[in-house]
């Protein structure tokens, strides 16, 4: 069988300051005409370094140390820049993580697509309008015509995420290469998404390099898997293989930490009391207007309450006005109906004091934006120790309760990593010894090894101060392993709530039941 | 602070900056003293004198020597300016980052009432302060600052406004952080890169518009050898005897030049992202 594409012992440094660094070293890997092979890596072991590289636009730092890239017979590292042009696009497609921002915004999404058949595929005007649209009804867009005429800003993520995949799939390549192309989608439209790809491939026939960080997702399109570490290849083979029997330490710590619901990490069962409730909640944003009709609310009369030491999660897809939910429970936003807490009623955010301040902490999704980067942890964690009654001198100790060394005190945020800043987070939110945390996406944003270990860390400060959690997520997996009680949302209302073991009963809202399809089956 | 330093030098533009900063520090401090000649002393058969090796940089229309008066009118020129753009940049960066951070309706007024100074030509505002606080290098400065607030708040707010949607000004808000530690503390420092490097840029504007104020009677008052005033003079001058305006021309471009580089080395180096 002939390669579709051959990479073969490339290696590739980056040209730092300091000296170079190694992202890519000695990689092989072989994919055979319809085949897709899967490349799974934790951020920075060099993956889309590696998607850049066979498209030929590596940045002005990065120096090739060998090896070979061939498409079919060609050789990619030869081709001069006429040369580049002819393939990008053209006989390698490329789907990228966020629809969002690989569209331009000022163009229409037919244009686009439009765009990429006249300069490749050598078609007229009115023959490329038409080859767009078949292409686009090729995708499972309702009414193509009509969503040709829009623009970016006025479609849905999976919307865009299809024209994208669209405009790779237009112009046949032999090759398309997908950099985690369902991460910035909700779970139900990334699971719609996958099912295309698999119809798509069917269809054409259509080699591809599918890249990503969840094990779980790979094992289900990937007939070929190879795990990436700090830019070697560290195993490879059918998804079966690698996931049932991983050869390698690394891999087995991989599959570990892949969240699988029926795996429980929390026995005990939580106390009696409410720390905090949410009675009839409403997060509206926006001012009212003059002759212009109030916008929607975000969230719409949710109640719910959190016992003591509870974990409670919060499950939904985007825009199902989860996090809006965590606003206007910390007084972020301004709510109707009220918020109780320590067996008050609190109406305004304004009524919200000292003491529920201290009691009520959030953790945000993204950490590099919860960190001043112009503060050193260390006066970072001294101000809910100034502002709630403790000393600095416990700033040691707080680092150490998220296992973080002491002299991290005097760094910068940006020089921690994306987990560590995660802990720094939380170190901060444990500061004020509040009797709930908010965690908002906590671990959305970090590596599935990582978020093990912050699931695991903030489990065991559960134990230690008999914090209560709400826990919010779009993770169904993840959050039947930990959560006592699971609350589902969708379009700003609370549509089920249950205990966590009763979460796939057939009396479910079917949303849930949607979700629970929705969510990626861990093999093995 | 040294930390500070040390990067800022690191950065070419950031040395060369300093360099040349440091060469106008000197001017301002020793250079009446280092003058080769009496700035002020007229020469009647030294008119419209070539630079040569009598005055270095030629002499003008009342045979004074160019070099002299540019070393001495370092004094007049830089400090003034330089004072005049740190007025100006600290009311404005303080208005545009409150403005940001009280939003609704607070930002509304205080943005709409922005607009309507900066309506007014920041010259007109600047020569209406003056004729009502009267001449004087002083209110010149005054009244600079007050005309550079306006520009310095929008360019801070749309600035601070993407701070403000940060998450850790949300959770310094969930933590129940007072406004005033939220604005200086939070807010302010995240804000300062894009705010230095307008400053830096305004420093230029500023002793421009010394210069117009000195040439319409408002500002510096002849014989001083105020740089903006000695282009003003020379302008009439200019087929005869060029050297005269173009030497303090040059003068000022350098200034700017200057504090440009040293801007965009300060953006790097407050940067503590910026490892390289």
């Amino acid at each position: 069988m002939s390669a579709v594409l051959s990479v073969e012992a490339y290696s590739l440094d980056y040209r730092l300051r300091q000296g170079t660094a190694r992202v890519l070293d000695g990689v092989n890997i072989t994919i055979g005409r319809g085949e897709v092979v899967g490349l799974v890596g934790e951020s920075g072991s060099g993956k889309s370094s590696l998607a850049w590289a066979i498209m030929r636009h590596l940045p002005r730092n990065a120096v090739e140390a060998g090896g070979a890239l061939r498409l079919g017979g060609l050789d990619l590292r030869g081709l001069d820049a006429a040369g580049v042009q002819a393939v990008r696009g053209r006989r390698i497609g490329m789907v990228f993580q966020d629809p969002s921002t690989a569209l331009n915004p000022t163009l229409r999404l037919g244009e686009q697509v439009m765009e990429v058949l006249i300069r490749h595929r050598g078609l007229t005007r009115p023959e490329a309008r038409d080859a767009a649209e078949a292409a686009l009804t090729e995708v499972e867009l309702r009414d193509p015509a009509a969503l040709m005429r829009r623009y970016p800003h006025e479609a849905s993520g999976g919307e865009k995420q299809r024209v994208v995949i669209a405009t790779a799939f237009a112009t046949q390549p032999e090759l398309i290469l997908f950099d985690e192309p369902t991460t910035a989608l909700d779970v139900i439209t990334g699971a719609r998404i996958l099912e295309l790809f698999a119809r798509l491939r069917e269809h054409t026939g259509v080699a591809a390099l599918y890249i990503s960080h969840d094990l779980g997702l790979v094992s289900r399109v990937a007939d070929r898997v190879s795990v990436l570490r700090r830019g070697r290849i560290v195993e490879e083979g059918t998804p079966a293989q690698v996931f049932r029997a991983p050869a390698h330490d690394y891999t087995r710590g991989l599959v570990a930490a892949v969240p699988r619901p029926e795996r429980r990490l929390v026995a005990d069962a939580p106390g009696s009391a409410t720390v905090l409730a949410a009675d009839a909640l409403s997060v509206r944003y926006g001012r009212r207007r003059l002759f212009r009709p109030p916008p929607p609310p975000a969230t719409e009369a949710v109640t719910l309450a959190v016992r003591e030491g509870e974990i409670l999660g919060v499950v939904g897809e985007s825009g199902s006005g989860k996090s809006s939910l965590a606003r206007g429970l910390t007084g972020l936003a301004s709510f109707g109906g009220a918020v109780q807490a320590a067996g008050r009623r609190l109406d305004r955010p304004g009524a919200m004091d000292r003491a529920y301040r201290r009691a009520v902490q959030i953790v945000f999704q993204h950490p590099d934006s919860s960190l001043n980067p112009r503060m050193r942890i260390g006066e970072i964690l001294s101000r809910p120790l100034r502002l709630h009654g403790g000393a600095t001198t416990e700033i040691p100790a707080l680092l150490e309760q998220v296992r973080l060394p002491p002299d991290y005190a005097r760094k910068y945020p940006h020089q921690l990593s994306g987990g560590e800043k995660q802990r720094v987070a939380i170190a901060r939110a444990f500061a004020a010894r509040p009797s709930i945390v908010i965690c908002d996406e906590i671990t959305a944003s970090l590596d599935v090894s990582v978020q093990a270990q912050v699931i695991e860390l903030l489990l065991a400060l559960r134990r230690q101060h008999g914090t209560a959690y709400l826990f919010i997520t779009h993770d169904l997996n993840l959050i039947r392993q930990i959560a006592h009680r699971i609350a589902v949302m969708q379009r700003g209302r609370l549509v089920d709530l249950r205990e966590a073991a009763a979460i796939d009963a057939p009396d479910a809202h079917p949303y849930t039941r949607a979700l629970i399809a929705a969510s990626p089956t861990p093999v093995g | 602070m040294t930390d500070l330093l040390r990067r800022l030098l690191r950065t070419p533009q950031g040395a060369i900056g300093s360099a040349l900063l440091l060469l106008l520090l000197l001017l301002c401090i020793a250079g009446p003293a280092l003058a080769p000649r009496d700035p002020e002393a007229i020469d009647f058969l030294g008119r419209f004198r070539p630079p040569g090796a009598e005055n270095w940089l030629g002499a003008d229309q009342l045979g004074r020597d160019v070099l002299s008066r540019l070393m001495t009118g370092a004094r007049a020129t830089i400090p003034l300016a330089l004072l005049a753009t740190l007025l100006g940049t600290l009311a404005g960066a303080v208005i545009g980052t409150l403005s940001a951070y009280l939003g609704g309706r607070w930002d509304e007024a205080i943005m709409r009432n922005i607009d309507a100074v900066m309506a007014i030509p920041g010259l007109l505002l600047a020569l209406l302060l003056v004729s009502s606080l009267g001449k004087g290098s002083l209110n010149a400065t005054l009244a600079i600052a007050v005309a550079f607030t306006p520009g310095m708040a929008r360019v801070t707010r749309s600035v601070a406004l993407n701070v403000r949607a940060q998450d850790y000004v949300k959770a310094a808000l969930a933590r129940g952080e007072g406004s005033l530690f939220i604005v200086l503390r939070e807010m302010l420092p995240n804000v300062v890169g894009p705010v230095v490097v307008e400053t830096t840029i305004r420093v230029a504007f500023a002793v421009m518009l010394f210069a117009t104020m000195s040439f319409l009677g408002l500002g510096a008052q002849p014989p001083a050898p105020e740089w903006g005033l000695m282009v003003a003079e020379a302008r009439r001058f200019v087929h005869q005897a060029p050297w005269i305006i173009l030497a303090p021309a040059l003068a000022i471009a350098v200034t700017a030049i200057a504090f440009n580089l040293l801007g965009d080395g300060l953006r790097d180096a407050l940067n503590p992202r910026d490892e390289r």
